[in-house]
């Protein structure tokens, strides 16, 4: 089977906007997560957050294009230039019939609805932006893309929560390997932190609510865990074929080797505890990789926060891996600036690339009281270690009981 | 102030653009590239500018501001 190239990639992300300020800030295992004071927010359970800062720096979008659109569109506009530039295209001399663009986003645009349902009860229709209907849809990113860049191939925008990102990752990784689409901008994007998104987030029961300590909140597998931090952001990659990096002279990153894909389906909210699917889904990823778990050197967990969650994941990785999940280094990177929602797949699989790059294990923030429940693994704890990582596992689970693993191996 | 420069304000006001960009004898369309749903925008707020009531099409993107200006005038009669 073809393997599938990483090339490149942007990233916006509460740590930082594009790789070195976002690595050197997850090296130090310093926390982004804090009070959100964007508006009044003293109604919410939970309302600390890890949040976007100066985006206007390293925006190139015209003030013209910004009045129609949602933050999360403006940030999948700078994380796409960032991935293209980073891989060295220019989308101007491909075959824009064969460019595609894969997406996943949880919640769709928010800030630029619930503006607009304000406007109409003060103004009335004539108040409502014509935007509004292209603004606010999970799909709007990928349609400013390929607006921005003249994409016209085979695109998808995944909706699948938590899981949504690397969800789409996978399906673009075999629509490149059935040579639907030679070239594909892959990743996601979420600004889940305006007054509406944040209260969809809310809802759902799994947020911490530990909003007088932000930085401490979001404790993956601790036994004092009461959920995760929500944050936002974006992370695209580009996506293409083995034999056209290598034809480019591209600068291969790594490639994906194996994805599985599984529903628990017992529960609209809570996944199931014993893991089985999620260990499936794993299994999937392993034998299209054609590896053993034990060729694992990192696993980049979904670390979810929950009660369920957490037992779940870690019950998983016991049962595909057995006695060999003591000796490989699992870590939670997120607890240092939220999960991302649609784009934290993406944000993972980046999170990855820098951890093969540099040979260094980013820390699980706040795991100090180890879920009894939860043993089995070698969760990477307090400094980040360093550790030789070639091949990797990426899990991403959504609400609901979805469950995705993706395998990538370093170029 | 005159219409047509009123107009160009308003113009300029909505869609962010420099003054110097709409320029004379260009069509909104030819000028700055106004699309069909900047001009749902830009006829609301004429309207609301002028105090005065715009049917559709009366105020196209094919235009230009004199046009549109005698448009605008033809309804101040009173």
């Amino acid at each position: 089977m073809v393997r599938i190239a990483i090339t490149g990639f942007g990233i916006v992300a509460p740590p930082g906007i594009d790789k070195k300020p976002f690595w050197a800030n997850v090296k130090a295992g310093r926390s982004s997560v804090r009070k959100i004071e964007r508006y009044d927010t003293h109604l919410y359970p939970s309302h600390i957050g890890g949040m976007v800062h100066d985006l206007d720096a390293y925006s190139h979008v015209s003030s013209r294009l910004l009045q129609k659109i949602d933050p999360f569109s403006h940030m999948a506009l700078i994380a796409s230039e960032m991935a293209l530039k980073d891989a060295g295209i220019d989308l101007a001399k491909e075959n824009l019939n064969r460019v595609g663009i894969f997406m996943g986003n949880a919640l769709g645009g928010w800030l630029y609805g619930e503006t607009e349902l304000r406007d109409l009860y003060i103004e009335g229709r004539s108040g409502v932006s014509p935007y509004m209907a292209s603004a606010w849809f999970p799909a709007a990113p990928q349609g400013q893309v390929s607006i921005y860049y003249g994409i016209k191939g085979y695109s998808k925008t995944v909706v699948s929560d938590r899981a949504s990102s690397l969800m789409a990752i996978g399906h673009a990784t075999k629509i490149l390997q059935k040579q639907k689409a030679d070239l594909i901008l892959a990743g996601g994007m979420e600004a889940p932190l305006s007054p509406y998104g944040l209260l969809c987030c809310n809802t759902n029961g799994e947020l911490s609510t530990k909003n007088e300590t932000p930085e401490e909140a979001y404790k993956p597998f601790d036994r004092r865990r009461d959920g995760f931090v929500v944050g936002e952001g974006s992370g695209i990659m580009i996506l293409e074929g083995e034999g056209r990096a290598e034809k480019r002279a591209a600068h291969v990153l790594a490639f994906i080797t194996g994805y599985g894909a599984t529903c628990d389906g017992v529960d609209r909210i809570k996944p199931n505890p014993d893991g089985k699917e999620c260990a499936r889904a794993i299994r999937m990823a392993l034998d299209q990789a054609g590896a053993k778990p034990q060729d694992i050197d990192y696993i980049s967990l979904d670390g979810a926060g929950t009660q369920e969650g957490d037992i779940g994941e870690a019950a998983a990785i016991r049962e595909v891996f057995g006695e060999a999940a003591k000796e490989v280094p699992a870590s939670v990177p997120k607890t240092m600036f939220g999960n991302l929602l649609g784009a934290s797949g993406a944000v993972d699989m980046i999170m990855t690339l820098l951890v093969m790059e540099h040979g260094l294990v980013p820390s699980t923030l706040n795991l100090e009281e180890l879920d009894p429940r939860c043993a089995g693994l070698d969760y990477v704890t307090g400094k980040a270690r360093p550790h030789n990582v070639k091949k990797a596992l990426v899990i991403s689970r959504g609400r609901g009981g979805i469950n995705s693993a993706l395998v990538m191996e370093k170029a | 102030m005159a219409t047509k420069e009123k107009v160009r304000e308003v113009i300029v006001h909505l869609l962010k653009v420099k003054p110097e960009e709409m320029k004379d004898g260009q069509s909104l369309e030819q000028a700055l590239g106004v699309d069909s749903t900047e001009m749902v925008e830009v006829v609301i707020a004429l309207q609301k500018a002028f105090g005065i009531q715009l049917a559709e099409k009366e105020v196209a993107k094919q235009q230009t501001l004199d046009e549109i200006a005698r448009v605008i005038d033809s309804k101040k009669v009173s």
